[in-house]
């Protein structure tokens, strides 16, 4: 730790937190999935807070961890109403589709049109085999066992 | 190494690396049709990508520094593209769990042992949790068309390559020289250089030898927040009332103002 120097480990920092904002930045341009949204927004307050980090331990001020500590409460306090906004979104139209709200949209901004999407293949999933023990339960067959997708 | 060395191969190969980058992600974004050639295509690309900024990366001095830092940064970024790129968004959460824990190793490498658990903490344990409370009450069953599909992943690939481009290449010429118009006016590096200045005079303005905020690391950190930055600290502890306020708030005009808009539409009140 002693002889790690300075610049080299600011300069590596940064471009990790370089990395992480940009992939943030096209996820929450190109998903529409609002969850998914929020998660790439998260991945750029990451971005920023490695960085800011990084730029206090540079120059050995506690700035950059003063404003980390403020990012974590805003993301908080951001996470918790944004989350309330999703489901109610969700309650009106029964979708996480940032679509779904495209008639707020400018009047100069085509229409998203969805194209028919080709059926996901449904392969039966594969589950170990166990070894055979006890009593085999009689299985209720109004009971759903698994979903097809998490 | 070659002998000759160039000072455009740096360069060049980020270049390369931030294109890769970016074909990557436009490869491996939902776009419909899952093809197995374009995801192990893509793969190939972030894997060439990560190698490409991995080569130009700045040597930390010691190797076990180095393997610590390479390895949560990595673990940062990948899980971070998995997050962008995958379909389910129960998935997406998970992975971005695993980001934040390559973050959090990130912060500790860099000496932020409070922002690094404390990340950890708020994050994993309470955002992502109540994020994945969201998704299990409102995804339905099986894959929506929505997260089978992206907007405009290629201009926004190319939009992520563009800014990260523009950001390594200023990362990159971050000098070691102080510039002098922007000198933070910080006892702590008036203190380190003092003490630099002291202990080795010879030494170059590059190595510094500790981490001047690693001592009594928490400590200090809560007398600067509670000190300098105490009225901060009240707006922020307000605000985080005003947000409970407002989410339950919200909540509660939200069920009242759906039924009033169903019945001026109406519909049958449910």
């Amino acid at each position: 730790m002693t002889t790690m120097q300075s610049l080299p480990l600011l300069q590596n920092a940064l471009t990790v937190g370089a990395i992480l904002f940009s992939l943030g930045l096209v996820g929450i341009l190109t998903r529409r999935n609002l969850i998914v949204m929020f998660l790439a927004a998260e991945m750029m307050l990451q971005g920023i807070s490695v960085s800011l980090v990084a730029w206090s331990r540079h120059h050995g001020d506690w700035g950059g961890h003063v404003l980390v500590i403020f990012v974590l409460t805003v993301a908080a306090c951001e996470a918790a109403v944004a989350l309330v906004f999703v489901l109610q979104a969700f309650s009106r139209t029964g979708r996480l589709d940032a679509a779904a709200w495209q008639s707020l949209r400018e009047a100069t901004v085509g229409r998203t049109i969805d194209r028919e999407l080709p059926a996901v293949d449904t392969v039966p999933p594969r589950f170990p085999t166990l070894t055979r023990a006890g009593v085999q339960p009689a299985p209720d067959e109004n009971e759903p066992l698994q979903r097809e997708h998490v | 190494m070659t002998p000759v060395f160039d000072p455009f191969l740096p360069g060049a190969i980020l270049a390369g690396g931030v294109l890769a980058a970016a074909a990557s992600l436009w490869l491996l974004l939902p776009n419909g049709a899952e093809r197995v050639s374009s995801r192990r295509l893509g793969t190939l690309f972030g894997l060439l990508a990560l190698g490409a900024f991995i080569v130009t990366g700045r040597r930390l001095g010691g190797l076990g520094e180095e393997a610590v830092f390479l390895m949560v940064s990595l673990v940062a970024v990948v899980a971070a593209a998995a997050t962008i790129v995958s379909r389910s968004p129960v998935y997406a959460a998970i992975w971005f769990a695993l980001s934040l824990l390559g973050v959090a190793g990130v912060l500790l490498v860099l000496g932020a042992q409070f922002l690094g658990v404390a990340t950890i903490v708020v994050y994993a344990g309470a955002i992502l949790v109540m994020f994945l409370f969201v998704l299990m009450l409102a995804q339905p069953a099986g894959l929506a068309p929505y997260d089978r599909v992206s907007n405009e992943p290629f201009l926004s690939a190319l939009a992520g390559a563009v800014l990260l481009g523009v950001l390594s290449l200023s990362i990159g010429r971050l000098s070691v020289a102080p510039s002098a118009c922007c000198g933070l006016p910080s006892r702590a590096k008036a203190g380190a250089d003092a003490v630099k200045a002291a202990d080795q005079p010879a030494q170059p303005q590059v190595a510094v030898a500790a981490d001047p905020l690693a001592e009594n690391h928490v400590a200090r950190l809560g007398g600067e927040l509670f000190g300098r930055h105490l009225i901060a600290v009240e707006a922020a502890g307000v605000l985080l009332l005003v947000a409970l306020i407002g989410a339950i708030a919200v909540v509660a005009r939200g069920e009242a103002a759906h039924a009033s808009t169903d019945a001026d539409l109406g519909r049958p009140v449910r």
